[in-house]
């Protein structure tokens, strides 16, 4: 009986001390992310630190990468099987990606997270055919950034949200002097105005479709800012109009121009002027702003699965995005946490928090096609020429459309 | 020559021996005795990691390359075998292809030909200074230490409507548009910095070779009076004409694949004007995510390149003079 007493308990030692080991067992997992500077890092470090203080058995390795390396990297990575457990996606190349992620729909039932303390429209761009994909941290609709002592030199009021396209042009037209523009414009700007206006480049398919009347008149308001009224300066079709246009915002060269809020963080200190926000101006109807963002899958490649699910939702919790939004990082995805932004990034900026409020309050998911890069690098490339006067807004669409469709 | 006198030698060997010594020994072929020879040995473990990088960085992916351009590989899928529908849809289909074609032969056919004369112009003139040749064989060659996207990038700012480029030109009153807005123009403007940023090599390697012309060719040249332009084209130019043939081959193959200061400057437009096959290649694969579309398209250049130099090689006969 000894024999067989000893026997049993030092199994039930043994089988506890398995069991314990087992509760423990590490998890690590990777994450990929992008990052613009030493800053940007230490804010996505601090993330990957908060799971592990939550879990303390899952361990976040990050690894990160410059934003447009990034772009490249993921496919080249998927396609050699290299992907990290969490994979970070912009909204705008979910359509292009969202094969590598786990559909996350099942899980957020089974857990009862809720998605609804997040901003519709980013829920919207985080998911595709109503499947969610990713857990967003930030979102941001596109607003029209203003150099407020050019304005108040030329004696024209500070533009309400909701302004028209009419306010907006005169207002530029006013700008537009002395060899300075008053309005900065590139060509990625046209599917963002032409949703702010209601006009269709999308057909209900959701195939590409700007030839179409509405399309084509978008893209002749667009180019005619340029090309007919002047108040735009001329760009070439190259890697960076949007960093040339906001260069020359920040030097006075341009009175206004289109941004996300994520920009604000990297403008301090290089303007030499008063900076105000409004929202994209309107045309007949209400104003529809597009918005995009980013957030967290899981990769189909993950072999910690639930681990991960466990992180993306600690990565994205209210705590970790009062966390950005107070360093400035991002415009929070959760409704809630948004305050925390307006209160650091935009206390500066004139209007910032009214202006973002009136376009989140009108947002719309930002509608694209699943070759969204290949349909940008058009715009790109047959804009410039048109903005120019060389081509005409039919001509310039039938050329996109055209080879879009390759 | 070592090689020819071991043949030679190998049957008189084997006839100086006995029969009952040819029975002992064991059948051995001539061919494997030679690759054990000691030398022979060296030379493999030598050239061993180059033979392996070689296959492992250049011939396996150029034949996956050739696998994956019958294929619709979209880099995050798996790729399924389409034939020959990549090359057909190149060359019968995509409405983009031949502006590209035709915009690679022209760049190339005109860098080429600046690239040469104005490479051969500068190193001839700095051969004539009596001093300062290193100087300027610096200055010259500075510009191909500096990265071309770098380069590109400053070039994009000088090109940029209403930059300096622009004020010169209106200031000169020359009438000329934007470059990098027209149509006709974008290309000239490529073709000027990749001209700045690369001649400098072959202004290097041809003050080289002009430098080791015999001396006394020239002098016996001047006592018969010949004048500079008849000592140049009679006598500099034949002697050189190796060293330029290498430099029209390298500068051809790499005009065909320019991609830097197209990616950097005008991602291919406006337009399609500055649409070449090295930037349709990067913009198919891993903009459109088309790599099987894109493998085609780089074979196409591959073609292209191989035809080029054949027929350099072959033309070098006519002009390329070798000192024998």
């Amino acid at each position: 009986m000894k024999v067989l007493k000893k026997t049993l308990m030092l199994a039930a030692i043994g089988s506890s001390l398995f069991a314990t080991a087992a509760s423990a067992e590490q998890v690590n997992l990777t994450w990929q992310m992008w990052t613009g500077s030493d800053a940007d890092t230490k804010s996505w470090q601090h993330l990957a630190d908060m799971v592990t203080a939550k879990y303390p058995d899952i361990k976040v390795t990050l690894t990160t990468t410059g934003w447009v390396d990034y772009w490249t990297r993921l496919p080249v990575l998927a396609a050699s099987g290299q992907l990290a457990d969490i994979v970070s996606m912009q909204s705008l190349r979910m359509p292009n990606f969202y094969s590598l992620l786990e559909p996350l729909n099942d899980r957020i039932a089974a857990d009862k997270f809720d998605v609804g303390a997040f901003t519709p429209s980013i829920i919207g761009g985080m998911s595709v055919d109503k499947q969610l994909y990713g857990l967003p941290y930030d979102v941001g609709p596109w607003v029209i950034y203003y150099n407020q002592d050019a304005l108040e030199a030329a004696g024209i009021p500070l533009p309400k949200p909701g302004w028209t396209l009419a306010e907006f042009t005169d207002a530029a037209k006013k700008l537009t002097k002395d060899g300075k523009y008053g309005f900065g414009i590139t060509p990625q700007n046209y599917s963002v105005l032409a949703s702010a206006w209601g006009d269709k480049y999308i057909n209900d398919a959701g195939e590409l479709d700007l030839i179409n009347p509405s399309a084509v008149a978008a893209a002749d308001k667009v180019i005619g800012f340029a090309a007919k009224d002047k108040i735009a300066p001329l760009v070439p079709s190259s890697a960076d109009a949007g960093n040339v246009i906001q260069g020359r915002f920040n030097s006075g060269n341009v009175a206004m121009y289109i941004d996300g809020p994520w920009s604000i963080i990297g403008m301090k200190g290089k303007a030499n002027f008063k900076i105000g926000l409004t929202t994209l101006p309107r045309d007949q109807g209400e104003l529809s702003a597009v918005t995009a963002g980013s957030g967290f899958g899981i990769a189909t490649t993950s072999k910690n699965k639930d681990a991960a699910w466990k992180a993306i939702q600690v990565l994205t919790s209210p705590e970790a995005l009062a966390y950005l939004a107070e360093g400035g990082r991002a415009l929070p995805a959760r409704t809630a946490s948004q305050s925390s932004w307006y209160k650091v990034a935009a206390k500066d900026i004139t209007n910032g928090g009214e202006a973002i409020d009136y376009s989140l309050a009108h947002s719309v998911p930002y509608v694209i096609t699943n070759n969204w890069a290949a349909v940008e690098n058009l715009f790109n490339q047959y804009f410039p020429p048109a903005f120019a006067g060389s081509a005409d807004a039919k001509q310039t669409m039938d050329a996109i459309q055209s080879l879009a469709q390759q | 020559m070592r090689q020819l006198s071991l043949w030679q030698e190998l049957p008189r060997m084997e006839e100086d021996m006995s029969e009952s010594a040819v029975a002992e020994l064991p059948l051995q072929p001539v061919q494997s005795r030679r690759f054990l020879k000691p030398e022979t040995q060296t030379a493999m473990v030598f050239l061993l990691p180059s033979f392996l990088g070689f296959m492992i960085f250049i011939a396996l992916p150029i034949m996956a390359s050739l696998a994956l351009s019958f294929t619709n590989w979209q880099l995050i899928s798996t790729p399924a075998f389409v034939g020959f529908q990549n090359y057909i849809k190149l060359f019968t289909v995509d409405p983009a292809f031949y502006t590209i074609l035709s915009n690679t032969l022209f760049f190339a056919v005109e860098y080429l030909a600046l690239n040469v004369i104005v490479s051969l112009t500068l190193a001839v003139w700095i051969s004539s200074l009596k001093h300062g040749k290193a100087i300027f064989r610096v200055i010259f060659f500075l510009p191909t230490f500096t990265p071309t996207i770098a380069a590109s990038v400053v070039w994009l700012l000088i090109f940029t409507p209403d930059g300096l480029a622009d004020t010169i030109i209106r200031s000169l009153g020359l009438g000329l548009p934007n470059f990098l807005l027209s149509s006709s123009w974008a290309m000239q403007a490529v073709v000027l910095v990749t001209l700045w940023a690369n001649v400098g090599y072959n202004v290097v390697m041809f003050n080289a070779a002009l430098d080791l012309v015999p001396k006394q060719y020239l002098e016996a040249a001047m006592i018969d009076g010949a004048g500079p332009w008849r000592r140049f084209w009679r006598i500099r130019l034949p002697l050189i004409s190796p060293t330029v043939f290498f430099a029209t081959v390298m500068t051809a193959i790499t005009s065909l694949q320019v991609f830097d200061e197209i990616f950097a400057m005008t991602r291919g437009g406006p337009g399609s004007a500055t649409a070449t096959l090295g930037f349709a290649i990067y913009q198919k694969g891993f903009t459109n995510f088309q790599m099987g579309y894109a493998s085609a398209l780089a074979w196409v250049m591959f073609v292209m390149i191989m035809a080029l130099t054949i027929l350099q090689f072959r033309m070098q006969r006519k002009w390329v003079h070798y000192d024998e």
